[in-house]
């Protein structure tokens, strides 16, 4: 048996800032069976999804009119709880399950576009950069135990009181 | 300019009749990496997982690698499986990685599912792919769809608990120092609400233990059964109320006197919900409404508390909750302002899910509580104010 691939999937998620108040992200899904797209805006300072559409243009699924579908995540705010509140929107039909994944992976694009900025001011070396890391679980205690960087034993979280 | 940018790939070779060899990368503007992992095509389970980073930010990231491991053994089948991949993978390890080997499992799906129709297309070579998935069971796509095969509904339940509770004064509890009926409006238990780690039992011995006056259970989309509560109130001495913590189009709301339960799983709009409140003459708490973000505030977002009052919800609630446990300091501060600005009435609560976050958090009143209508009326008169109850109880 040759190491010929039985499916291959790419998936390319990108995100701009249109203007002060106004964030682009989009999702392309680009696999074997499947090549679908997904755009979405929001609006700063709430991140309150303002557009929002979609296009398969090669699928097995029965889904007819993706744009209209998608429409009823218009108003959703980027951000805790989204996922739940997008899915609960959408529904669980596997006709369109992959769409609202798509929604899902371009919101997530918007939250990592702004993490970006936070981690541009940290520190290149590694002491400082510790110590940045150190000051942002102080500041919000919700990162502590977050992931193995956060977890105590980590120098990250040395000294930081876990929260009671 | 593109500000950011992720690319996710993944390739599924098959390694033997019943093994896949999966290789998935994860490369964006802030991280890279790499897992390898090899899956059982007669079981869907992961016979081994490994990764590596190419790029991370942390000098403590690395250790995040030795829990892709855990994840040998999962079933990509298993309904919960995106759950258990980032409770394990991701909070134990990094989300970066669970995340990459959530697409993986997307990805495996896929490919079984051109394997098997190659394997029946040997009898029939007629069948298009297309014929054969639209043969198949039609499974339940999102982790949770088996609980959401019912559309969202509001479902009568039982009637108010009526009776006068005992009064945890009465058994030994202390008296705050500034007087008052102190409760925890905002809890969690197992298995109501799945992402809590408590019973029930173990909440309310916690709360009486640091001398709340009462506690009340606020599970997800959960209403509790009149006679479990009794049975609880009689069993610890202690009062115990009911709210529930509705999910809406709008975020989180805690409703107290609705004697309806939404169905677990299913999402009601914030209008539809605000007409159930009012028929049932009971009350709506907007919770945590500024919750953020992990590595930046609403702040650096331009959020100011003007633009904030804006916000559609805040027509259909009658309280706001500006003391939540499970956000940060600033966050509250600024629900505080915005509930200033507004002139809306103000509560507190933990929103503990955990047996030590119990009381972080609570509603005083200025009157004892005997029952639901009297915690109704409480809320209702506006006279609750919020506190820090265990940073008070410990300075005193």
């Amino acid at each position: 048996m040759t190491h010929m691939l039985t499916f291959s999937r790419n998936r390319c998620t990108g995100v701009e800032q249109v203007d002060d108040q106004t964030i682009r992200s989009y999702c392309r899904l680009q696999d074997t069976l499947t090549d679908a797209y997904v755009e979405i805006t929001a609006r700063l300072p709430d991140l309150d999804i303002t557009g929002v559409k979609g296009e398969i243009q090669r699928g097995y699924r029965e889904t007819p009119e993706p744009d209209e579908f998608l429409q009823k995540v218009i108003g959703v705010r980027i951000g805790p709880g989204m996922l739940e509140i997008i899915k609960g929107l959408l529904g669980d039909s596997p006709d369109y399950e992959e769409l609202g994944f798509m929604v899902e992976e371009c919101c997530h694009g918007v939250i990592l576009s702004l993490t970006k900025g936070t981690l541009l001011r940290a520190p290149r070396n590694t002491e400082d950069r510790t110590e940045f890391f150190s000051a942002m679980v102080k500041e919000n205690i919700r990162l502590y135990n977050r992931c193995a960087a956060f977890a105590p034993g980590s120098l990250l979280v040395e000294g930081i009181t876990p929260p009671e | 300019m593109l500000n950011f940018s992720r690319n996710k790939l993944v390739s599924i070779a098959r390694k033997d009749e019943d093994t896949l060899l999966v290789h998935g990368i994860l490369d964006d503007v802030i991280y890279g990496l790499e897992v390898d992992a090899t899956v059982r095509i007669s079981d869907m389970t992961f016979l081994s997982v490994n990764g590596k980073w190419n790029r991370y930010t942390t000098p403590e990231c690395p250790k995040a690698l030795p829990f892709l491991r855990e994840a040998t053994g999962f079933c990509i089948n298993d309904k919960n499986i995106t759950q258990k991949l980032q409770k394990t993978v991701g909070r134990k390890g990094c989300r970066h990685f669970a995340t990459i080997l959530i697409e993986c499992c997307r990805s495996v799906k896929e490919a079984v599912r051109i394997i098997q129709w190659e394997a029946i297309k040997a009898d029939h070579p007629n069948l298009t792919f297309e014929e054969f998935v639209n043969g198949e069971p039609r499974e339940a796509s999102y982790d949770s769809a088996e609980e959401k095969a019912s559309p969202p509904h509001i479902e009568v339940r039982e009637k108010t608990v009526r009776k006068d509770m005992p009064d945890a004064r009465d058994s030994g509890g202390q008296d705050k120092t500034s007087g008052g009926f102190v409760i925890d409006l905002h809890t969690h238990t197992f298995p109501a609400s799945p992402c809590s780690s408590v019973s029930e039992d173990d909440l309310i011995t916690e709360a009486k233990r640091i001398s709340l006056d009462g506690i009340c259970l606020a599970d997800h989309n959960y209403v509790w059964p009149v006679s479990r509560v009794e049975d609880l109130i009689q069993k610890h001495g202690f009062p115990v109320f009911r709210g529930n913590e509705v999910t809406t189009d709008q975020g989180h709301m805690l409703v107290f006197g609705l004697e309806k339960e939404i169905r677990s799983g299913g999402l009601v709009k914030i209008e539809e919900l605000r007409e159930a409140v009012e028929e049932a003459d009971g009350f709506m708490i907007v919770a945590h409404p500024f919750r953020g973000f992990l590595t930046f505030g609403v702040g650096q977002l331009g959020l100011t508390v003007e633009k904030a009052m804006e916000r559609p919800f805040f027509k259909y609630v009658d309280a706001i909750e500006v003391m939540n446990g499970k956000v940060t300091e600033k966050e509250n501060g600024f629900a505080s302002e915005v509930s200033a600005a507004l002139g809306l009435p103000v509560t507190g609560g933990s929103d503990a899910h955990e047996v030590s976050e119990v009381g972080l958090y609570a509603t005083r009143f200025p009157d004892s509580i005997k029952n639901e209508n009297d915690l109704l009326n409480a809320l209702k008169s506006g006279k609750g104010s919020p506190l820090a109850f265990r940073k008070e109880k410990t300075m005193v």
